[in-house]
């Protein structure tokens, strides 16, 4: 059996103290994990430029093969045929599962994928198999984007002659945190480092930023431009709003779901073949093969939908099983009627938390592999009350081109015509807080709060002589229930000053720096003097591994009798 | 078997007043190991260990309103204050902060920095600082409740703000 593509570095050595001390420094490059296709982008010093691969194309499917032994990705791997992909022995949608336990939602809809999506659903990791010589071999997310990212970055190596370690990585809004670390596992795994992740729409908007700047040559810092970015592809559909000038890109609010091409698509395949879960549910070979023809054909008419108002599907599923059918435009936005409602929804959110008016937006931006589907547009065009989306981007290119940019930028590197005299202002997508006043969520730092951002908040026992106290972090909008967040970590404090409940104080402060590594302090303080009474604890999250969900559960087990909570009223 | 925690005050210690005032102001130093990361990247900002004497702050701003920290006059536009905010996040942000000065590069200066703007930039929490800083010009007075009334209509700050 062949080596593996691909070197596991260890985490710490991921963050290295190998600081490029050459004379001329390493120029970071943009990458696009997209859920169906990917694309890498780099500064070629004068401009942003997309690399191709062997076959001339800027765009590559992301899916890896394990056929013969030796996985191979869509980057190099020639496809015979669109069927190959659909032979069970392709893996891909990798950044649909990445870092979701088996109780997901998301994690169920896979299932209808060909490929084998298995489930337990006690709040582990999937399982993950692609179908290799009549046997279901096991793979995990983060193998097939790392061996998927060996892939890019060989192919990048070859082009600019030179070695990629630091890259620039686009994310989907909605990410967890524990999700991020996945994709920097991922990356690790490919030998590289991660400059910086970044959300999709804010790559777009940084973009947006050096066009504007470009555009109003430099001065005139005042006259800001205010940008709504929609972005949808397959995976995910993201919002933000930007406020810049100048080559400063604020961004005012982001908002995201995992809602996008994929669920579009399944939507069209119940519609054509309700029963399509129970026909395919024991994926044997010849289930995978009419999945995956019915994948493609739906696929293809879904595509063609986007230029013309009516498709006919043809396609013979073996067993009988044929689809004969003429679908409309009108039908296809009936079927996916709650997918298009809840875009909307996150429009009028990101709007709404920005503080923006929708008519001070200056232009509406509508990018990914969605935004050819006419519903699309329209909706955008609607909610943000124009006639017309800004022109200025590709809309397969903007993300990874701004990312690039972020690159650049983020390795030091200027332009002498001032093209790279670019910052953004990130916010957080999603607010962090612990868990309180009888297991509520209190968010310490909200969303949508700058970055960097510190902000502590005091906490109080309250049962007398209570000793310990546990500080449980989550991340997420769930604030009546602390556990439809994200668990982060947890720690204990130990060591306070025996006194009747409500009298310790316990202050907790989160961190989020502007590489976004979020640091806890928690420690018991002197209501009096503010000063520490014993060392306070520093802790790095998540730290949380696979399988967390059942870390609430089994503290709320051990320690829920005594967590009964009241809120004292704030003082203002 | 004691673990629970009631909230009691929030930003006990991050509120504007006690910021600038440099009133007792609890830190969390950084451990070893967090500083350590700073070699990770030029733009990754370690938290630093400091007292709030030595505390470093924003360049020719050593303590002082949040007109001072932004650099503008008392009575400037929104206009302006976005445009002092942007300048200076181009200088003090981590992402652009030199990294042999390691005072402006750990990130907490444009935490200062986006304060101010945070609290100017809203025209009622702008008003209501500017009671807080004890009159400096006449301004009509106005309860809490009924500042917030302009917190509809943000989109007029311009002129709105000039009450």
């Amino acid at each position: 059996m062949a080596e593996p593509a691909y070197t596991v570095v260890s985490d710490s050595e991921n963050t290295a103290e190998e600081k490029s001390s050459s004379a001329f420094p390493e120029i970071a490059i943009g990458i696009d994990i997209g859920t169906s296709q990917c694309s890498v982008a780099f500064w070629n010093g004068s401009q942003v430029e997309l690399l191709k691969n062997t076959r001339n194309q800027k765009m590559m499917r992301s899916y890896v093969t394990f056929k013969d032994e030796v996985p191979s990705g869509g980057v190099s791997n020639q496809l015979s045929h669109e069927h190959e992909l659909l032979s069970g022995a392709a893996i891909f949608n990798m950044k649909r599962l990445i870092g979701r336990v088996d109780t997901d939602p998301v994690v169920h809809a896979s299932k209808s994928l060909p490929f084998l999506v298995q489930t337990l659903d006690i709040g582990v990791r999937p399982f993950i198999a692609a179908l290799v010589n009549n046997a279901w071999r096991s793979t995990t997310p983060e193998e097939v984007l790392a061996i998927f990212l060996v892939e890019l970055r060989a192919m990048a190596e070859i082009q600019l002659k030179r070695p990629i370690r630091n890259v620039v990585l686009t994310i989907p809004v909605s990410f967890s945190r524990f999700q991020l670390t996945r994709i920097e596992r991922a990356c690790a795994m490919a030998g590289l480092h991660v400059l910086r992740l970044m959300p999709e729409p804010t790559a777009v908007a940084l973009l947006y930023a050096q066009q504007q700047q470009t555009a109003h040559d430099n001065m005139a810092s005042g006259s800001e431009k205010i940008g709504l970015i929609f972005n949808m592809g397959a995976g995910y559909c993201d919002v933000a709003v930007t406020a810049t000038a100048g080559g400063v890109s604020q961004i005012k609010a982001l908002a995201g779901a995992t809602i996008g091409g994929e669920d579009l698509l399944q939507n069209m395949m119940h519609h054509l073949l309700p029963n399509a879960d129970t026909l395919f549910s024991s994926h044997g070979i010849s289930d995978i093969q009419a999945m995956g023809l019915l994948r493609v054909a739906t696929q293809d008419a879904i595509h063609k939908l986007s230029f013309q108002s009516s498709v006919q599907i043809d396609v013979d599923l073996g067993n009988g099983l044929k689809i004969n059918k003429v679908l409309d435009q009108q039908e296809f936005e009936e079927v996916n009627k709650t997918v298009f409602e809840k875009c909307e929804s996150l429009i009028i959110q990101c709007l709404h938390d920005a503080k923006v008016q929708i008519e001070d937006v200056n232009d509406a931006i509508v990018v990914g592999g969605c935004s050819y589907i006419p519903k699309v547009k329209d909706l955008v065009l609607n909610v943000s009350k124009r006639k017309e989306l800004y022109k200025g981007m590709n809309p397969l290119e903007a993300a990874v081109c701004g990312a690039a940019l972020e690159g650049a930028v983020a390795s030091g590197i200027s332009d002498p015509f001032g093209n790279l005299d670019l910052l953004t202002i990130q916010v957080t997508p999603l607010a962090i807080g612990i868990q309180a006043d009888g297991g509520k969520f209190v968010p310490i730092i909200a969303r949508n709060t700058t970055m960097p951002a510190r902000k502590e908040m005091t906490f109080t026992t309250v049962q007398d002589n209570q000793t310990e106290a546990l500080i449980i972090v989550y991340e997420g909008e769930g604030h009546e229930n602390v556990r439809e967040n994200h668990l982060l970590g947890y720690f204990k404090i130990v060591g306070i000053p025996p006194a009747p409940k409500g009298i310790s104080n316990i202050n907790v402060c989160l961190d989020i720096d502007a590489s976004n590594v979020l640091r806890v302090f928690a420690g018991v303080v002197q209501p009096s003097s503010y000063k520490l009474v014993t060392p306070f604890m520093e802790v790095r999250m998540p730290t949380v591994d696979d399988g967390h969900g059942w870390c609430a559960e089994a503290l709320h087990r051990a320690y829920g009798s005594t967590t009964d909570l009241v809120t004292v009223k704030k003082k203002i | 078997m004691s673990q629970t925690l009631t909230l009691v005050l929030p930003t006990l210690f991050l509120s504007p007043e006690n910021r600038l005032n440099s009133a007792p102001f609890l830190k969390f130093p950084s451990s070893p190991s967090s500083s350590s990361s700073s070699n990770r990247s030029r733009r990754s900002s370690a938290v630093k260990a400091f007292t709030v004497t030595e505390r470093p702050r924003v360049k020719s701003t050593i303590t002082g309103s949040f007109y001072d920290v932004l650099r503008v006059k008392h009575n400037a536009s929104q206009t302006e204050i976005k445009m002092a905010y942007r300048n200076l996040a181009k200088l003090y942000h981590p992402d652009v902060a030199e990294d042999e000065d390691d005072s402006i590069s750990d990130g907490l200066d444009f935490i200062e920095i986006h304060n101010a703007y945070a609290t100017l930039s809203d025209p009622s929490a702008r008003a209501m600082y500017d009671l807080s800083l004890g009159n400096h010009f006449q301004r009509s007075p106005l309860s809490s409740s009924s500042s917030y009334g302009f917190t509809s209509s943000t989109r007029r700050w311009e002129t709105d703000q000039c009450w």
